[in-house]
């Protein structure tokens, strides 16, 4: 900001009057990403999980193949919408484990694999209603249970009869709509998590200024493009072909990891964009803007030719080696947003202040 | 994967010789200005090491390490030291305090890796360390016999996950570990895996026979609360800081006690709230001269001294990125994340790189 200002004075520009000043950029960007990507993204997967609910619920009224192909269709649209706005870790998310329970990953135990084929083998009761479902381990409430109960072994079930998996689809349906209206609502009010963020202060709890409010902000990408990496790639796509571990990929079933991956970075791209991250640069930092744009492009480029099931993508050599690209690639952004970005707004990147050490 | 990149590394840099004392030799060490403090770095171009500081802050030497470090052990009489990876961290270097000796690397074992802590048994013939058995998610102290070139000699359960710091209580048999709860595994990177089903701990091992004496948990509703760095007092008190994985809108205590055969406990603040700390402590250092103890939290720029007898917080100091902490004279020697060096009296010193979370006294 400083920078910005140095610059001003250096062409002679006059600053605005105050009054009617021009947003400071860190308020500019955190108010433009809490309007223009947070509200919505919440919004679109609050629509999709309510769409989801009501497809299971038919199809558990009048089972067939039509109504089957239609809730899984719902589901593909849920999981999308939940991967473009999941890299929000902050904020009404996090409180009761929302994250977990809309999708409990890395499940590197498979536990919740387990639990869920449990729940299918005793047809226990308490996992068709939703309040009892709530209760139960975040690995059976959310995307990956419902994923396994419209895709996995046995789902082809569902389009004759299958009473039980359908209710326990339906319960799950129910949960998620229900956390995505709570998450949605908490986020639409300028009282709670939005206000806090787009008015830092003092007396504010979260923020106390406006660089710690834009900090969190910048966060979601440094922190959404690690994860994407480390946690989503690094998981199933081995350094070698032969170390690749297909089965841990996310949502292979429904075939969504590529659809996923390429969600995610499309939320990351929003939010560099929408925010308005380019728009304050520094002229000798517009360099940074160009070279991230130029990177999302190259991940775009890669994945949009990938087969959507993640056993052809790995097996066939070309598909795996741009899939691998987009490891590099999002190692490249990692770097540019998370030295040049923030340095560009002055924030430091908290050498000391990384979780657990 | 992150750990074959970290092999890879560590390789790379035996391979060159990397690992050995940098700068002016040993003749540097000036009369008068004694080595006192250890702490590992980052410097401007983003290579890693260990830094001797003297009392007053200058740095007498450094050591280049593969990659991060993180905590050092330290075994006064026989002037040597262990500087441990950051977690998941693969190496461990020994190094002599007197630069009699070339810096000497181990490797964590096959399934194992470091978490970045450890302590030496009061004759100096035994190291600890707190492990990952990453596969099975078991939390473990690596025991290394330092009179046989640090073989690793046995293993030990801490009956949790993530164990992190690890000190030894006044009995000098007595192990209090710091079970921090969070489940990682290498091939997420740091990535936290069961923020929903945390079960935090502090544990009081015995060291000889490897047997759990205590078991010590909050109440069930600060489940998320992560215990993860300890220091004693003069009463043999256990003194503990936590880091919060839940909402952030949450203001739970991050300091508390514990000693066997007491409950273990959460200060209060009265008058005061956790609200300055960023929901994070990263060091907890006691002087027992002072019969003080001090908390340092990077993310709320802060370094609070308490009375260890009251348990009052009796002062806040605001330091940027503030992080590595040990007792010195009357008050607490401090380092930070943007590099200021900081002894208890005297003027800040600032370096040319900057510090990870711990600085170490070298006592002997």
């Amino acid at each position: 900001m400083m920078r910005l200002l140095a610059l001003a004075l250096c062409l002679g520009l006059s600053l605005p009057a105050s009054g009617h000043a021009e947003p400071a950029p860190a308020a500019a960007i955190t108010r433009a990403a809490i309007d223009a990507v947070i509200r919505p993204g919440y919004a679109r997967f609050r629509a999709a999980a309510e769409t989801l609910e009501k497809d299971v619920r038919a199809l558990c009224e009048a089972p067939g193949p039509a109504q089957l192909e239609t809730a899984r269709a719902a589901f593909r649209d849920t999981a999308l919408a939940w991967a473009s706005i999941e890299i929000v870790g902050f904020g009404p998310v996090r409180a009761q484990n929302r994250l977990e329970r809309i999708l409990f990953w890395p499940d590197r135990r498979g536990i919740g694999l387990k639990q869920v084929q449990a729940i299918l083998a005793t047809e226990d009761d308490t996992a068709t209603d939703t309040a009892t479902l709530a209760q139960k381990s975040v690995a059976v409430q959310g995307l990956g249970a419902l994923e396994y109960v419209l895709f996995g072994t046995g789902a082809a079930t569902l389009a004759e009869a299958d009473a039980f998996r359908c209710r326990y689809g339906a319960a799950i349906g129910t949960n998620l709509a229900k956390i995505a209206a709570r998450i949605a609502a908490a986020w639409a009010g300028d009282d709670g998590i939005a206000g806090q963020l787009a008015r830092p202060g003092p007396d504010n709890a979260l923020f106390r200024d406006q660089d710690e409010a834009l900090g969190e902000v910048t966060d979601i990408l440094i922190h959404g493009l690690e994860q994407l990496r480390a946690v989503r790639l690094n998981g199933f796509l081995g350094e070698t072909p032969e170390k690749d571990r297909p089965k841990r990929a996310l949502l292979w079933r429904a075939g969504l990891t590529v659809a996923t991956v390429k969600a995610n970075l499309d939320g990351l791209r929003d939010l560099f964009d929408k925010a308005g991250f380019a728009d304050h640069l520094a002229e000798e930092d517009r360099w940074i803007a160009a070279s991230i744009r130029f990177e999302f492009a190259q991940a775009d480029d890669a994945l949009s030719v990938l087969p959507a099931r993640i056993a052809d993508t790995l097996a066939d050599p070309q598909a795996r080696e741009k899939l691998a690209f987009v490891r590099v690639v999002s190692s490249s952004l990692s770097q540019l947003v998370g030295e040049h970005l923030a340095a560009a707004y002055g924030l430091t990147a908290g050498f000391s202040s990384l979780d657990g050490d | 994967m992150a750990a074959l990149l970290n092999r890879r590394a560590l390789l790379a840099a035996a391979g060159t010789g990397l690992l050995a004392w940098i700068g002016a030799p040993r003749a540097l060490a000036r009369p008068g200005r004694k080595t006192a403090f250890a702490a590992a770095y980052k410097d401007r171009d983003g290579r890693f090491g260990i830094a001797l500081i003297s009392g007053d802050g200058a740095i007498h030497a450094r050591i280049a390490l593969p990659d991060r470090g993180h905590d050092i052990a330290c075994d006064g009489a026989a002037r040597r030291a262990v500087a441990f990876a950051r977690r998941p961290g693969y190496f461990a270097v020994v190094f002599d305090l007197d630069r009699r000796a070339e810096p000497v690397t181990l490797q964590a074992a096959p399934g194992r890796h470091f978490f970045g802590h450890g302590v030496f048994s009061p004759d100096g013939r035994l190291l600890y360390a707190t492990e990952n058995d990453f596969e099975a998610a078991r939390g473990l102290i690596g025991v290394y016999d330092a009179t046989d070139g640090f073989r690793r000699v046995g293993e030990f359960d801490t009956h949790g996950m993530d164990p992190h710091e690890l000190l030894l209580m006044p009995d000098g048999r007595t192990l209090a570990v710091a079970n921090g709860g969070i489940e990682t595994h290498p091939d997420f990177g740091r990535a936290k895996l069961n923020l929903a089903t945390m079960r935090p701990s502090l544990v009081f091992l015995d060291r000889l026979h490897g047997t759990l004496v205590e078991t010590h948990r909050l109440a069930a509703d600060l489940y998320q609360l992560s215990i993860r760095h300890m220091a004693v007092d003069g009463s043999g008190r256990c003194w503990f800081g936590c880091q919060y994985e839940g909402p952030r809108g949450d203001v739970p205590p991050l300091v508390g006690l514990a000693r066997p055969g007491d409950a273990i406990r959460l200060l209060d603040l009265p008058g005061e709230s956790w609200a300055g700390f960023g929901n994070y402590v990263g060091s907890v250092a006691c002087n027992p001269t002072a019969d003080s103890v001090a908390v340092t939290s990077p993310r709320g720029n802060l370094l609070a001294t308490f009375d260890a007898a009251s348990g009052r917080l009796v002062r806040r100091q605001r330091l940027e990125e503030v992080c590595g902490l040990a007792a010195q004279a009357d008050g607490f020697f401090a380092t930070t994340g943007t590099g200021a060096i900081r002894p208890a009296n005297g003027k800040p010193e600032h370096a040319d790189l900057v510090w990870d979370n711990h600085v170490l006294r070298l006592d002997g």
